[in-house]
């Protein structure tokens, strides 16, 4: 330890700022009751009072419970009073939840009678383990990689930021430009991200350019797929928590989703090329476009399934409830998974469509740099 | 023919052309992943342990997503190892943080979506939660893996006699160069998803102490977390994977020879 100190002298004072920092942060986070409006209850003791089987239509077999918690109002008009919670939880725990001693959680409907007071419980705190991991995330990108994941970390919050930004536009616009609202934002994203990640320069310029057209290409490919097939098999109502017109908002998350893994292609490719033609200044279109396409035909199979295998994971919990209430397979399919299907798909012929854009971008401006040197 | 079909098949055509035998193998391996996701869902209908579940396909899906993504045997070989390992050490860190947040299966903003079905089907959502967390992973340590283990063979083979120290500083500079763009791709595949659900957070005026305490936004957010951090750990386990594979092969040339 001592001797990584003196080695290391930077790395080991920023791994012990950062180790203090989060200690600090969870505690504050464990103690930050008075933050809230809300009333918070500690867990003080639990006692299981009924248990009982429950077997549904659908012939799945349950058990469901009653718990009596005493708890112990945290903050708030109420503060320090304990209080008497029912809460009823099943083995699954679909909806509900069971409670451990020492577990924080929001009180509502604290009422007073002759007994003593009564609450009931509903959902965790739970920004104290969200706090350490966001710690254990940013600890681990910091100390790793340097400024290099302290740029990457910043990218993400900055595009969080942005998201939420124009959502209160579209929101404000009572949704009537949601797909030339998102687009806008597709744009933006975009330039922020690879600024942050490569700099001001030509490379970052050619990614660009190319990621924003792959993606808008595929988009148009995907509505006119949409159009000519009249939409056949896309069921808007499966999507969730709709509050807005879906087939927008769809379009939207389609613009969204692959956007990130079509950046991260194109830098790839810009990468490479680049550093072909500062080993072989001589290299001519042909050779620039090879390269790029050889890199890009590598990284596409594996970029598809990161969106893949994420898109899917999405659905699993849904269709999963929908088989187990009796439906066939091909209605859960349609119900949970078709839209993430499409994504998926869509995803796909961005990252597919922009391995020759990007090349033949690439390879052209770099050809023309290396002409104009040799007159 | 239903759009997806129609997709697929322009989907399939694309990468036919622009990657030949490499594309119609990437295909490939999308639909042999669609089909393992599937199987996983069967099995978890039938009541197999969801853990279990994830842990056998969970490899498979890793060995697909690695082995049909590149021609270079020894690089698949050191990525799968090193995916594999961060792998293992995920699924310990999702049992603790799982056991801490309970954020399984659905909250108060799924009722419409419910409403009329049985949710007692007798399966640990707790578990189903831990399962779609790790399974909307793999993708992403796949990926980190092989592009490590991609630029540091390079590095060894172009000079066999690199010391350990200048092998693990290559590894980190090419986890450097990845870094930004693939927290890029998570964070748009995740929130991409997820663009419904924050426009009604932000429709209903949530406060931030009801979204950071809420149920689904907190299982997201711990999923991209957790990603994040698979993607960061995987540089210097793919690093280190790589340089034993390479000299414990080098070994049994000396020997040979």
């Amino acid at each position: 330890m001592t001797q990584f100190f003196k080695t290391h002298p930077k790395k080991a004072w920023l791994a012990l700022f950062l180790l203090v920092v989060g200690l600090a942060l969870i505690l504050f986070t464990a103690h930050d009751q008075f933050l809230y409006r809300q009333p918070i209850g500690r867990v003080l003791t639990v006692k299981e009072t009924s248990r009982h089987k429950r077997t549904d239509e659908f012939k799945n077999v349950d058990y469901q419970m009653t718990q009596k918690l005493t708890v112990k109002v945290m903050n708030g008009r109420y503060k320090g009073k304990i209080v008497q919670v029912h809460n009823r939880y099943s083995a699954s725990g679909a909806l509900d939840q069971h409670y451990r001693v020492g577990q924080e959680g929001f009180l509502s409907q604290i009422n007073h009678d002759r007994h003593g007071y009564s609450a009931s419980l509903n959902g965790l705190k739970r920004d104290t383990i969200l706090v350490f991991l966001l710690w254990l995330a940013l600890s681990a990108l910091i100390l790793l990689l340097g400024s290099a994941g302290a740029r990457a970390a910043l990218s993400v919050v900055l595009n969080f930021g942005l998201i939420l930004g124009a959502i209160s536009v579209n929101l404000r616009l009572q949704a009537s430009h949601v797909v030339l609202i998102f687009s806008l934002l597709a744009v933006i994203f975009t330039i922020v991200t690879l600024l942050l990640v490569f700099g001001a320069n030509l490379q970052s310029l050619l990614a660009m350019v190319a990621t924003l057209l792959s993606t808008f290409v595929s988009l148009g490919i995907c509505l006119v797929v949409m159009a000519l097939t009249n939409q056949k098999g896309i069921y808007y109502e499966s999507m969730q928590y709709v509050t807005q017109n879906p087939r927008t908002l769809f379009i939207a998350e389609i613009l969204l989703g692959s956007l990130g893994a079509v950046m991260d292609e194109s830098s790839d490719v810009v990468a490479t090329v680049f550093e072909l033609k500062r080993v072989d200044q001589r290299a001519g279109f042909k050779k620039l476009f090879k390269a790029g396409m050889q890199v890009g035909k590598s990284v596409m199979g594996p970029l598809i399934n990161v969106l893949l295998l994420i898109f899917f994971a999405s659905t699993f919990t849904c269709a999963l409830l929908y088989l187990k209430n009796g439906n066939s397979w091909g209605y859960t399919f349609d119900m949970s998974m078709c839209l993430g299907m499409v994504q998926s798909l869509a995803a796909g012929i961005g990252i597919v469509i922009n391995v020759p854009l990007i090349s033949t971008l690439i390879a052209y401006v770099l050809k023309g740099s290396d002409e104009s040197v040799n007159d | 023919m239903s759009t997806i079909n129609v997709l697929g098949l322009v989907l399939l055509v694309l990468m036919l052309i622009v990657g030949g035998r490499q594309g119609w193998l990437s295909f490939l391996s999308l639909l042999v992943n669609f089909g393992l996701f599937f199987l996983a869902l069967i099995l978890v209908d039938f009541h197999v342990p969801p853990l279990a579940v994830t842990l056998g396909l969970s490899v498979c899906i890793l060995a697909v997503t690695i082995f049909m993504g590149t021609n270079d045997l020894e690089v698949a070989r050191a990525a799968f190892f090193a995916a594999f390992v961060i792998f293992i050490c995920l699924l310990s860190l999702v049992l603790v943080v799982e056991h801490f947040a309970q954020v399984p299966g659905f909250a108060n903003e799924d009722s419409g979506e419910l409403e009329g079905m049985s949710v007692l089907i007798g399966i640990n959502y707790a578990k189903v939660a831990t399962m779609v967390t790790l399974l909307s992973v793999l993708g992403a340590i796949a990926e980190a893996a092989m592009a490590i283990a991609t630029g540091v063979f390079a590095m060894m083979r172009s000079d066999a006699t690199q010391s350990i120290t200048s092998l693990l500083n290559g590894g980190f500079t090419i986890g450097q160069q990845i870094i930004g763009t693939t927290l890029n791709t998570l964070f748009f595949g995740f929130f991409g998803g997820l663009l419904a659900l924050l426009v009604w957070f932000v429709g209903l005026d949530y406060s931030l102490g009801t979204i950071i305490n809420n149920r689904i936004f907190v299982a997201e957010l711990i999923t991209v977390l957790i990603s994040f951090i698979g993607v960061v750990l995987t540089v210097p386990s793919a690093t280190l994977l790589c340089v034993y594979h390479f000299h414990k092969h080098l070994d049994k040339h000396e020997e040979k020879q």
